[in-house]
């Protein structure tokens, strides 16, 4: 999957999984962090977020403190969905 | 005046009974196994505390059995023997039942459930899905155990059955009754083990409270149901105590719908409140039944607020959670751990925290490895559910502390009403127009604007049954003029529930369990399941830190909702709860679960169905005072009945003594002619909501609204609400105006 097609899907996927209505594809920063200040995330979002990363994807983020740098942002999101996908 | 226990019933995967539980505990044992009830394949676990060899058909009637649960069957065995611990037999000395659970026949009826996702003519054995409802439990044991005189089920998460007890000692400290069975029961289910697993809280093996290396928790059923009675009522059948049951107090968190305060503030406040109550303070305490769920936000939590509430006593004071033992038994586990709990002080032993290898060194702690002999004054036992509904309580021995003084009941006003329904989004003066009969009839959807009226970046996790909840509570707060602020909030509570809780989420949820695997099951959508997520989300968005949790009472939710706020103010457990139902269309409530659940020919679906919120906001004196708040009507009378009693009504002050009076219904027919012909109130005009409201199982509140409506707006003197369903009905009786009148319930 090409990379613009990963981050337009994941994007989507932000926004109808965790249910952040009125905002669109373009409100979400590629580089911005995903937790706490901005979109406002937190725990529970990631849970969902993984579990519909490996719906979409086919790729399993790890658990843990192994998850924090890779939630950190669409970017690094992107990076290991492609990464692991390769 | 003191509270005594005077009957323990326990089933528990420990044992099938109370004292076999205790000596299991004691000795240390530990329940854990394979989960055989369901296939946990794809969950983080595959282990869990079931109740050994047990089925429903060892307790339920054959010509019955395929509507009965787990749960039910459990929660049966657990009251009798409770009953008879207790030498009490309703029949000559009446008894009051409360319920707690959260779950009731999910486990029995999963399967349809899933099937129902993708067709609801898919439903195959009806019968089944008698056990489904929140409310069945409680059928069951009035039909199987003894014809108890008033029963409510509530659901307030993992503190379920802790509520219960605490709304049976604000019944027995106001009088409202003399003696009551109340606890929990939940049997394990694939919803809450798939739901729990994929929030990451199972652990993967048998659960370690209080460790350094704990991992989560782990899961396990049963039910306890305890005999509580004035010390008068108990004498008077020449019965010994137990226990005292001394203190007791619920509060909200309105932080998070899974994850716990982590600065433990409420949960400290609660237990502060708890001892108050009883008169005690920490240095009375001897022993704390943690909730103790092993996950690693909870026990700091936990560890936390008792540093905060026991002060310098932390450390000192035993703490064991028992769920190393028994796993969590979530709606069971207030009343399970309740019972524990009594029983330590009665036998003068502190069960072990069993799962401890390395004790968390953050979490100061006297945690207990082996049993303790030693005396126990008096213990306290903490719940926390989802959402952040803390339930504190605290047992002791019996005549160890000075006699608590009596109560009056408190005056309860009424001051507003919000409502979501046919004619839209409105407060007390739209309320009014649901027993207009000029105006349209209601049609079945009701469209939300939710961006109007919510902040949707802070509601995105409250789903649609929840966004109905707050805005309802928030026309209704807008309406009474003032929106409760500090300290008020934390005696401001909330009490709304479903009939069938989101039925159909629940289907989806297990739908997709059982097509894509327990992996994919959705995180975020897990804790809007359960019986009291809506009022649970909405009561987070507005800040409420009083009690929060949800009744279930099927077609007469709403009206059991306002009953139960009013006697908590009664009961000086609270100062302003905003109270009522919410429904929203499901096609598995309008095809299966409302016919199931109504007596030919009075079905609620006999109207347009559609669906809504209504709420009633009901204060105390002090509440009143503290915002300079005007109310517009007071309660003057309420009652509950179950069965058929000669005359439910002749308790009712009689309409000439008011003034102009009316009846309040969401219909009229025969069942409310028949109620009412052997009343006073049998001539007095009526009005009912179902043309402009349409019908569905939360109606009852549009009706109490639209008599606050006409009451504020000076048309009547006196309003009879009356709510009814199968085999059960409430009513209750608002005066105009502000005049304090004792609260005289019957």
């Amino acid at each position: 999957m090409a990379s613009d097609t990963v981050r337009d899907k994941l994007k989507e996927l932000i926004i109808t999984e965790l249910n952040l209505e009125g905002k669109t594809p373009d409100d979400i920063e590629d580089g911005a962090p995903l937790f706490g200040e901005g979109l406002g995330l937190d725990s529970l979002d990631a849970l969902q977020l993984a579990m519909v990363i490996e719906e979409n994807f086919g790729v399993q983020i790890p658990e843990g403190d192994e998850a924090r740098p890779i939630f950190a942002s669409v970017d690094t999101l992107v990076a290991y969905i492609e990464k692991e996908s390769a | 005046m003191r509270i005594w226990v005077t009957g323990i019933g326990m089933v528990s995967p420990l044992g099938r009974d109370a004292n076999s539980t205790f000596a299991a505990l004691t000795a240390g044992t530990r329940a854990f196994g394979p989960v055989t009830l369901f296939d946990p394949t794809g969950c983080r676990s595959s282990v869990a505390a079931e109740v050994p060899d047990f089925a429903v058909s060892e307790v339920a009637p054959a010509e019955v059995a395929e509507g009965w649960s787990r749960t039910d069957a459990m929660s049966v065995l657990a009251a009798r023997e409770a009953l008879a611990q207790a030498k009490l037999d309703p029949a000559v000395d009446p008894v009051d039942l409360i319920f707690g659970g959260t779950t009731a026949g999910m486990l029995e009826t999963e399967g349809l459930l899933a099937d129902m996702h993708q067709a609801v003519a898919a439903r195959r054995p009806l019968a089944r899905m008698l056990s489904h409802p929140l409310s069945a439990t409680a059928d069951r044991l009035r039909d199987s155990v003894a014809p108890f005189r008033r029963v409510r089920t509530l659901c307030s998460a993992c503190s379920s059955g802790a509520n219960a007890l605490l709304l049976a000692a604000a019944w027995l400290r106001t009088g409202r009754s003399e003696r009551v069975l109340a606890g929990g029961g939940d049997g394990l289910c694939r919803l809450t083990y798939t739901g729990f697993s994929c929030l990451g809280a199972l652990a993967t093996e048998a659960c370690r409270p209080f460790d350094r290396d704990r991992a989560g928790l782990s899961m396990g059923e049963g039910a306890a149901l305890l005999v509580v009675e004035t010390e008068a009522a108990a004498r008077a059948r020449g019965v010994e105590p137990i226990v005292e049951l001394r203190g007791w107090a619920v509060g909200a968190e309105a932080h998070h719908i899974t994850n716990p305060e982590a600065s433990g503030a409420t949960a400290a406040r609660v237990m502060g409140a708890a001892l108050a109550r009883g008169g005690l303070a920490p240095a009375d305490i001897d022993y704390v039944n943690a909730h103790g769920t092993a996950t690693r936000l909870n026990d700091q939590m936990e560890a936390q607020a008792l540093a905060q509430c026991l002060g310098d006593r932390v450390g000192k004071v035993a703490v064991s959670s028992s769920k190393g033992q028994l796993g969590h038994t979530l709606g069971a586990a207030g009343a399970i751990e309740a019972a524990i709990t009594a029983l330590t002080v009665a036998e003068g032993v502190i069960p072990p925290n069993m799962g401890l290898v390395e004790p968390d060194p953050d979490l100061a702690l006297d945690l207990v490895r082996v049993a303790r002999q030693t005396r126990v004054r008096a213990a306290m036992s903490n719940s926390f559910g989802f959402g952040g509904s803390d339930v504190v309580l605290v047992f002791a021995a019996p005549d160890r502390f000075a006699e608590p003084g009596p109560v009056e009941p408190r005056p309860v006003f009424v001051t507003a009403t919000g409502s979501v329904g046919a004619l839209g989004v409105g407060g007390t003066a739209l309320a009014r127009s649901y027993v207009d009969p000029a105006g349209p009839a209601a049609t079945s959807a009701v469209e939300l604007d939710a961006a109007a009226h919510l902040d949707l970046a802070r509601a995105r996790r409250v789903d649609r049954v929840g966004r109905f909840c707050a805005v309802a509570m928030g026309e209704a707060m807008d309406a009474a003029g003032a929106a409760p602020a500090e300290p008020q909030l934390e005696r401001f509570g909330a009490i709304l529930g479903t009939a069938f809780g989101s039925v159909d989420d629940c289907s989806a949820f297990i739908h997709r369990v059982f097509a894509k695997g327990a992996k994919f099951a959705s995180p975020v959508v897990f804790p809007s399941l359960l019986p009291s997520s809506p009022v649970a989300h909405a009561s987070i968005y507005h800040g409420l830190k009083g009690p929060v949790f949800a009744p279930a009472d099927l077609a007469a939710t709403s009206e059991s909702a306002l009953v139960t706020a009013i006697e908590l103010i009664a009961a000086d457990e609270a100062d302003a709860m905003l109270a009522g139902g919410v429904e929203q269309t499901s096609p598995i409530t309008e095809a299966v679960l409302g016919p199931l659940c109504s007596n030919p020919g009075e079905a609620v679906g006999a109207g347009i169905r559609s669906e809504g919120s209504s709420v009633v906001l009901v204060e105390s004196e002090a509440s009143l005072t503290a915002r300079a708040g005007k109310p517009v009507a007071r309660v003057i009378w309420w009652t509950s009945w179950r069965g058929a009693p000669a005359a439910p009504l002749a308790g009712a002050p009689p309409p000439a003594e008011l003034g102009t009076a009316a009846v309040f219904a969401t219909r009229d027919d025969p069942v409310l002619e028949a109620l009412l012909a052997g009343s006073s109130w049998a001539d007095v005009p009526r009005h009912t909501t179902t043309r402009r409201a349409g019908t569905h199982e939360g109606a009852g509140g549009f009706a109490v609204a639209a008599a606050v409506s006409v009451l504020a707006a000076g048309e009547l003197d006196a309003a009879l609400v009356v709510g009814l369903a199968p085999d059960r009905g409430y009513a209750l009786l608002l005066g105009a105006g502000s005049e304090v009148s004792t609260v005289s319930p019957s």
